[in-house]
């Protein structure tokens, strides 16, 4: 989450590509997954991709 | 491990929370507090993290840690001073809905900040669009009231005027706004006090590693709770059946559970995208439902504190209807979604635990809120105006009738003080025969309430569901009854519903219809889906239920196979 210059609003909200939590600017530490969206953990890149991977497999063989 | 002053502490915080409940209740002017109790009140550490709190409403304790969380990272604790009360209601930041108004105040022993004492309460009367706050075709978060971040609305035990003053010149209701926003700080002035006495009385090292080990002790039963379950992934997908603006288009909630071990989690994407009308969940609604329905399916003797949610990790993509994005509105997601994500994980845990798991119940609290100028006062009125419904079959009992939703368990106020109140005469107020789904337990009887409007002009709006989507029912049991909102125009014979009488499009989801005096509103709540097979449900419990009025004649008959002679 980016406030602006003076503290005073928000410029954006940023939130985890995966869990949706909200990613403070200079608090907490995002992480960059392969598809260089913004995650708030590596826990977060790895239980995408494996989701991804199930669910396409899925749907091929169904 | 101090078991006995664990035990004694872990009560003792409990009671306190409780007694600030109590003197919320006594000391604020709305029915929503007085009446139907729809607040909470806690304790959390430094963290955020909940340490004890009263047995009040499920969305707001699930809620608690990240609404305090959130805060802190906006106010850090070392600009928390003592006679500070910090007020927060973001949806974006962490919060549950507009009207939910979060108040917490710092707790000092010996001069250090040691926690806080939390109270979250639902303002019948926000701002924004409609009166009472549930504007149900609201586009975006400015038609739902006012946005407040964490801001100090005492500091070092003085009011910060300006901020009382912003407050209370964007609500219809300045004056009830002002008594309940008061009782809200008496709430946490109350836990303030008596857990500094605590402090006092057992030192802070000794409180501060028993709250430790307290939460560690929850930790553990909750998974020893879910080690005891059978792992695997668990699927189910329900259906919201309209936003109040995309006329009859159905949203999707989709949940899989992943159960390993002592951990669980909730994911819910798959979920539709978040819609243009309110009925968006924020990330505080997802996590706090999540939370719901796993206390819902476990141990409920284990102590309710944040130790409990450490095993559940929650997937909530942003943008979807579980995890709404600034600037779509979310009013309802707090009082409608949230019950039916808990529903879906309760629907998708059903393969798993069968016997701890009930049929779908009503999953809507009405919402039905209104407001205008009182004709003998002259003084603008609005109320927040929550029904009940009927919950869901069980493995081993009936469902309940007339109760709360599953994330409220807030009570109904009682016609007499809704008449005193408000410019309303209730004409009726009875169960609906055959609105619990058939089955061997079956589901729980919503009711109807009709209403004759005593005022020159009554603005209503509501926001409410199951009008079209009935409650599922289990294991071979029936389907609940769905609900309904009629009006009956003053002169006229016929009942219609808000889309026939002011084409509004969507029955269950508008705002601003102006009820003239002499028309009359008939709100119908849902009941409960029925749990097993209704061909071995007790020939003596369908003649009771007969007799009772439960179910007619021809449900009897047509349901449960059951006949008598005439």
């Amino acid at each position: 989450m980016k406030f602006s210059q003076n503290g005073l609003y928000i410029e954006s909200y940023t939130k985890c590509t995966n869990c949706g939590v909200l990613i403070y600017d200079k608090i907490d530490q995002a992480v960059k997954g392969p598809d260089n969206a913004s995650y708030c953990s590596s826990w977060c890149i790895d239980w995408k991709k494996d989701r991804d991977a199930r669910r396409s497999k899925v749907k091929v063989t169904s | 491990m101090d078991f006995v002053t664990m035990n004694i502490l872990e009560s003792t915080m409990v009671s306190i929370c409780r007694e600030m409940g109590i003197v919320l209740m006594k000391t604020s002017y709305s029915t929503i507090f007085n009446e139907a109790l729809d607040f909470t009140c806690g304790l959390a550490d430094l963290n955020g993290d909940m340490i004890a709190v009263a047995d009040y409403c499920p969305s707001q304790i699930g809620g608690m840690p990240l609404l305090v969380r959130s805060c802190l990272k906006e106010i850090p604790l070392s600009e928390i001073e003592e006679g500070d009360v910090i007020l927060h209601n973001d949806p974006y930041r962490g919060g549950l809905h507009t009207p939910e108004h979060t108040f917490f105040k710092p707790i000092f022993a010996d001069g250090e900040l040691m926690g806080f004492a939390v109270a979250i309460g639902h303002i019948a009367e926000v701002g924004g669009m409609a009166p009472g706050g549930f504007c149900g075709e609201a586009t975006e978060i400015f038609h739902e009231g006012l946005r407040i971040p964490p801001v100090k609305i005492k500091k070092r035990g003085k009011d910060n005027i300006e901020v009382w003053k912003l407050l209370l010149a964007n609500v219809r209701t300045p004056r009830v706004n002002y008594g309940d926003l008061r009782a809200l700080i008496a709430a946490v002035d109350l836990g303030e006090k008596q857990m500094a006495g605590i402090f006092q009385k057992y030192g802070r090292q000794k409180v501060q590693d028993t709250v430790r080990d307290l939460l560690l002790y929850s930790e553990r039963r909750m998974r020893a709770e879910l080690e005891a379950l059978p792992d695997g992934r668990f699927n189910f997908i329900d259906h919201i059946e309209s936003d109040g603006i995309e006329e009859d288009r159905k949203h999707t909630i989709e949940v899989e559970v992943t159960k390993k071990g002592g951990d669980i989690i909730v994911d819910y994407t798959g979920s539709s995208p978040q819609a243009a009308g309110p009925i968006n969940a924020t990330l505080g609604v997802a996590t706090s439902a999540a939370y719901n329905a796993v206390l819902h399916m476990t141990d409920p003797s284990i102590p309710r504190n944040s130790g409990c949610f450490r095993p559940i990790r929650i997937v909530a993509p942003p943008g979807t209807i579980v995890n709404v994005d600034f600037p779509a509105p979310e009013v309802g997601g707090n009082t409608e979604t949230h019950p039916r994500i808990v529903g879906a994980i309760m629907g998708a845990m059903a393969k798993a635990v069968p016997n701890r798991i009930m049929a779908a119940e009503g999953a809507t609290h009405c919402n039905f809120v209104f407001g205008g100028v009182d004709a003998d006062t002259g003084e603008f009125f609005a109320c927040y105006d929550l029904e009940a419904v009927g919950w869901g079959g069980r493995a081993f009992a009936d469902g309940n009738d007339a109760v709360d939703s599953i994330n409220g368990n807030c009570r109904i106020t009682p016609v007499e003080v809704y008449e005193t109140r408000f410019p309303w005469r209730i004409e009726s107020l009875a169960f609906n025969a055959d609105s619990g789904g058939a089955g061997e337990f079956r589901g729980g009887l919503g009711y109807t309430k009709q209403m004759l409007c005593l005022n020159k002009e009554i603005i209503c709006s509501q926001m409410t569901d199951r009008h079209l989507i009935a409650p599922w029912g289990l294991n071979g049991g029936g389907e609940g009854g769905t609900g309904a909102t009629l009006v009956q125009k003053a002169g006229e014979e016929k009942w219609k519903t808000m889309r026939e009488a002011y084409g509004k499009k969507s029955t269950s989801r508008y705002s601003n219809v102006s009820i003239r005096e002499g028309d009359r509103v008939k709100l119908v709540t849902p009941g409960g889906g029925g749990y097993g097979d209704p061909g071995k449900r007790p020939k003596e419990l369908v003649r009771d239920d007969l007799h009772e009025g439960y179910i007619s004649k021809d449900f009897a008959k047509r349901a449960y196979k059951y006949q008598e002679a005439e």
